[in-house]
């Protein structure tokens, strides 16, 4: 089982995948099981033993009994596999193992019993009919163990490698919307002429804004910055939207110094902005509330929402899912993101540790 | 003889910005302004421009609604999309050969458009409404006494089919649309159902059935009081709706 490539730290629950047995009827998958059978196989043949046969028929016998179980193993799980994704990975692996054992017993009796009947001589003399049963079975127990786990790993493996790669690929078109980039370059340039010195602030703030968006996830920044970097997101919308866009901001409460990753706000507030005010010909006001609690802060986005027969279809949820993956990612169960559509309005409620449930939870 | 252009866009600055480079063109004039498809599609009744620069993302009614409206004026003015950014809109023009804008809008590229509109008029227009590049409409365009007036489908109770009009009872009123109702019946299958060969009422606003005196069956809308019949070809449906209700 050394091909295992690099397994995940083995923890005592196992996270929930649907496909933590893989398709036993997929030719990969065959291919590994014979060639761990017949592994297998010629270990039995080398193991000392006082059998006087000659080693080719030896090795033959033993493969192909040894292939057989393992081919009967395989169709029995390729066939059951829709059964067993549907209950609990736990409970699916040790019924997979246990029909695994099943086979073998049932199996190797089988053959012993054939092998009585003929008096082919492949076996074992009569009266160890329950030493072959058994020895079988714990060969099947050991091999069958490792080889289950082997494949949880490598699914598992695959699993994580794949939504890692979607996870980077949508946090990149998240953080960049192109309709905001191109709508500010022409905000922009009906301000030149108009009122130059707006323009000028316009593109510091989006100068701002883009260097948030372009840095990597690991580089740390403050809550302080954070929220001044929703101001400049903000400000450079109002030019924008005029009017229609009013905010009402409150977070004189929250400690400006709270480390956290960064972006971890802006996108938020514009989704507030991009599928509410936007979509509102009168447009509506941003409110954004935050407040301290015991060993957390806590900041509530809300926005009001067109009716929705009058919703345009969007993907509201990406720059939710892929905050809220960062917030789990960053603070674990001790930071959360709700969300509460209602029919007219959308309320984000963002929780993070602050500076005491930072400690508590690096002396974890 | 100047064209006469309208601007439609839900952002200040960039009306502004557009009146500002049409100002420095030469043989153009500004019709008018307009912040969403619904405030678009009136002022072309109203103004009957030869240009119309549309905005694709508006509140109330996108671009590409106004545009399919507007289509089915008599003597249609060109079309000109402007848009940010928007794969899937650019990807509809491509295929009907509608001419549109990116922006920031450069003046030469506006100045070729308003040309190539001048000469070759709105012609590609009718393919679009034909082609469907709108999933469904928000609003139902109809005219009352040669005024055009725009019904919000969200607000619609319900439409019954006479002659070869549709008539769109809705909560200010009723007017009549020169539609097909099987025809909006497929366009709004999601929000409205078929209760008799000449009726489809708003599921939402479903609320009962009821039997007459001499067996015929009847739906009940809220805020409707008016009686319209179930057929008996519409009812095993209809009662598993309302069941589900």
């Amino acid at each position: 089982m050394s091909a295992a490539p690099s397994p995940p730290p083995a923890t005592g629950k196992a996270p929930v995948l649907p496909y933590w047995l893989p398709d036993f009827c997929s030719l990969p998958v065959l291919f590994a099981v014979m060639v761990v059978a017949e592994l297998l196989a010629l270990v039995i043949l080398i193991a000392p033993s006082d059998e006087s046969r000659p080693l080719l028929p030896r090795l033959t016998t033993a493969s192909v009994f040894v292939q057989w179980l393992a081919l009967v193993c395989a169709v029995c799980l390729c066939k059951l596999r829709p059964q067993l994704a549907k209950l609990t990975p736990l409970l699916g692996v040790m019924t997979a193992y246990a029909l695994m054992l099943l086979v073998t017993v049932l199996g190797s009796a089988l053959v012993f019993g054939i092998d009585q009947q003929l008096n082919l001589g492949l076996t074992l003399p009569a009266q160890f009919q329950a030493r072959f049963i058994w020895r079988s079975a714990a060969l099947c127990a050991l091999i069958g163990a490792a080889l289950l786990r082997y494949f949880y790993v490598l699914e598992q493996w695959r699993a994580r490698v794949g939504a890692e790669a979607k996870a980077r690929f949508e946090a990149l078109q998240a953080r960049i919307r192109p309709h905001f980039l191109f709508n500010s370059m022409n905000t922009i340039a009906s301000l030149i002429p108009l009122r130059p010195q707006d323009a000028e602030r316009a593109v510091e703030n989006l100068s701002d804004l883009f260097r948030a968006a372009l840095g990597n996830d690991t580089a740390r920044s403050t809550l302080g910055e954070e929220l001044d970097l929703v101001q400049r997101y903000l400000d450079i919308e109002k030019l924008r939207l005029g009017e229609r866009l009013r905010v009402d901001l409150d977070v004189a409460d929250l400690p400006g110094d709270l480390p956290m990753p960064p972006l971890l706000l802006q996108p938020l507030v514009e989704n507030a902005v991009y599928h509410g005010i936007q979509q509102l010909p009168a447009g509506g006001t941003v409110e954004i509330r935050g407040r301290r609690l015991d060993g957390a802060i806590e900041i509530v986005i809300r926005n009001p929402r067109p009716p929705a027969g009058a919703r345009a279809a969007g993907r509201h949820g990406m720059a939710l899912a892929n905050t809220r993956s960062r917030i789990e990612y960053h603070f674990g169960r001790h930071g959360a993101l709700e969300v509460v559509a209602g029919a007219d309005d959308f309320i984000c409620t963002v929780r993070l540790p602050d500076a005491k449930g930072e400690e508590a939870l690096a002396s974890r | 003889m100047n064209t006469k252009v309208l601007i439609v866009d839900d952002e200040p600055l960039a009306r502004e910005r557009l009146a500002g480079l049409l100002r420095e063109c030469v043989n153009v004039e500004i019709a008018g302004e307009a912040g969403n498809g619904r405030e678009a599609v009136e002022a072309v009744a109203r103004l009957a421009p030869d240009v119309v620069l549309l905005d694709i993302r508006m509140p109330l009614m996108d671009g590409l609604e106004a545009a399919r409206h507007i289509a089915g004026f008599d003597n249609p003015p060109a079309v000109i999309f402007c848009t940010a950014y928007d794969e899937h809109a650019l990807a509809a023009f491509e295929a009907h050969a509608l001419d549109y804008l990116v922006k920031p809008i450069r003046r030469e590229r506006l100045q070729a458009a308003l040309e190539r509109a001048r000469r070759f008029g709105a012609p590609q227009l009718a393919q679009m409404q034909s082609a469907g590049t709108v999933p469904h409409r928000s609003h139902l365009c109809a005219r009352v006494r040669g005024n055009l007036v725009l019904v919000a489908v969200a607000d619609i109770q319900y439409l019954l089919a006479e002659d070869k009009y549709v008539v769109v009872h809705h909560a200010g009123g009723e007017v009549l649309v020169e539609e097909a109702l099987r025809a909006l019946e497929t366009e709004f299958a999601e929000r409205f159902v078929r209760i008799h060969r000449n009726c489809l009422v708003a599921r939402e606003r479903l609320s009962g059935l009821t039997r007459s005196a001499d067996g015929r069956i009847f739906a009940q809308l809220n805020g409707v009081t008016a009686t319209l019949e179930v057929s008996r070809r519409n009812l095993p449906g209809l009662r598993k709706l309302v069941r589900s209700l």
